[in-house]
């Protein structure tokens, strides 16, 4: 029995008889069917990064109906509002927590991390574009290691510098 | 036996659609508009070049990607020879330089191999627009 279901097959009973399904029929209901399997608005899928450093509060959680901004190896920047850059051609994404997670194909082994931000842009970004924007910036920069997992590492002033003023 | 010209209706259907998406989406990207990737991007320039000749194949690439981080600079010489050039230093973490070299592909022009080095230990790569 074909796959569409019985309510095709009963009809194909008097249509195969009468008037023989031709190929373009099926073309059709099959562009149909594909048609439901074209992405709409859903958002995009989350990052699930694996930390190297097995700390128990991280930023998101929750500790008696407050959130958690950042934790160990954050750095915390006052935006007042104001916007933060892609320091390099890139691509942001979010990870599961809702912060933003920046990757660069010019910079292999590291990636950034930044909570906090509203309604951050996402996607490919060049060098100097707005990423988004906030109050405070938690910024963390992540390493790959060995293992596959990654550790937050003490970024430098010019990393900062990049990510906080327009080229 | 009713079913079977309907199986085969589908069959043809599916092949026949499954061949014009793909030609689509291949018209689509040669031809620049809409791109299911990244947007054209032009990669960074070299700041020191070492060995113009230089092309990664495929086998170098995987052999490459048997390597662990933390590999010394030294092996990765062995497995990739010298680069094509040097891209400019990062100063990312501190403590430490970030010295990255690129390596065009002898299976893909569009794109180099950079490898990223810290303290003459390797860090990673990535393919990335030339």
């Amino acid at each position: 029995m074909p796959v569409i279901g019985s309510v095709h097959v009963n009809r194909s009973g008097p249509v195969s008889r009468n008037a023989p399904i031709t190929w373009q029929v099926g073309l059709t209901v099959l562009l149909l069917l594909m048609g439901g399997c074209i992405p709409t608005a859903q958002p995009p899928p989350t990052l699930n990064l694996k930390l190297y450093q097995q700390w128990e509060l991280q930023p998101g959680d929750q500790i008696s109906g407050r959130t958690i901004l950042g934790g160990l190896g954050d750095i915390s920047v006052d935006l007042n509002g104001g916007p933060v850059f892609a320091p390099f051609d890139g691509k942001t994404e979010l990870d599961q927590r809702r912060c933003v997670i920046f990757s660069s194909l010019q910079v292999p082994a590291y990636l950034f991390r930044l909570c906090g931000l509203s309604s951050p842009r996402l996607g490919d970004l060049r060098q100097g574009e707005a990423i988004g924007t906030g109050q405070i910036l938690q910024f963390a920069t992540l390493r790959q290691q060995s293992n596959g997992t990654w550790a937050i590492v003490e970024p430098t002033k010019s990393i900062l510098e990049r990510t906080l003023k327009q080229p | 036996m009713e079913n079977l010209p309907l199986a085969n209706v589908m069959t043809k259907g599916l092949a026949i659609a499954s061949s014009t998406l793909m030609a689509g989406v291949i018209f689509l990207e040669l031809n620049g508009v809409p791109s299911f990737g990244f947007w054209k991007r032009t990669g960074e320039p070299c700041q020191e070049m070492v060995q113009a000749k230089t092309l990664i194949s495929k086998q170098q690439l995987a052999q490459l990607l048997t390597l662990p981080v933390g590999t010394p600079q030294a092996k990765i010489r062995e497995v990739l020879n010298q680069p094509y050039c040097k891209l400019a230093n990062l100063q990312i973490r501190t403590g430490a330089t970030a010295v990255r070299e690129a390596y065009p592909l002898d299976f893909d022009s569009q794109n180099w191999l950079i490898v990223l080095s810290e303290g003459d230990q390797y860090a990673g790569y990535r393919i990335s627009p030339r």
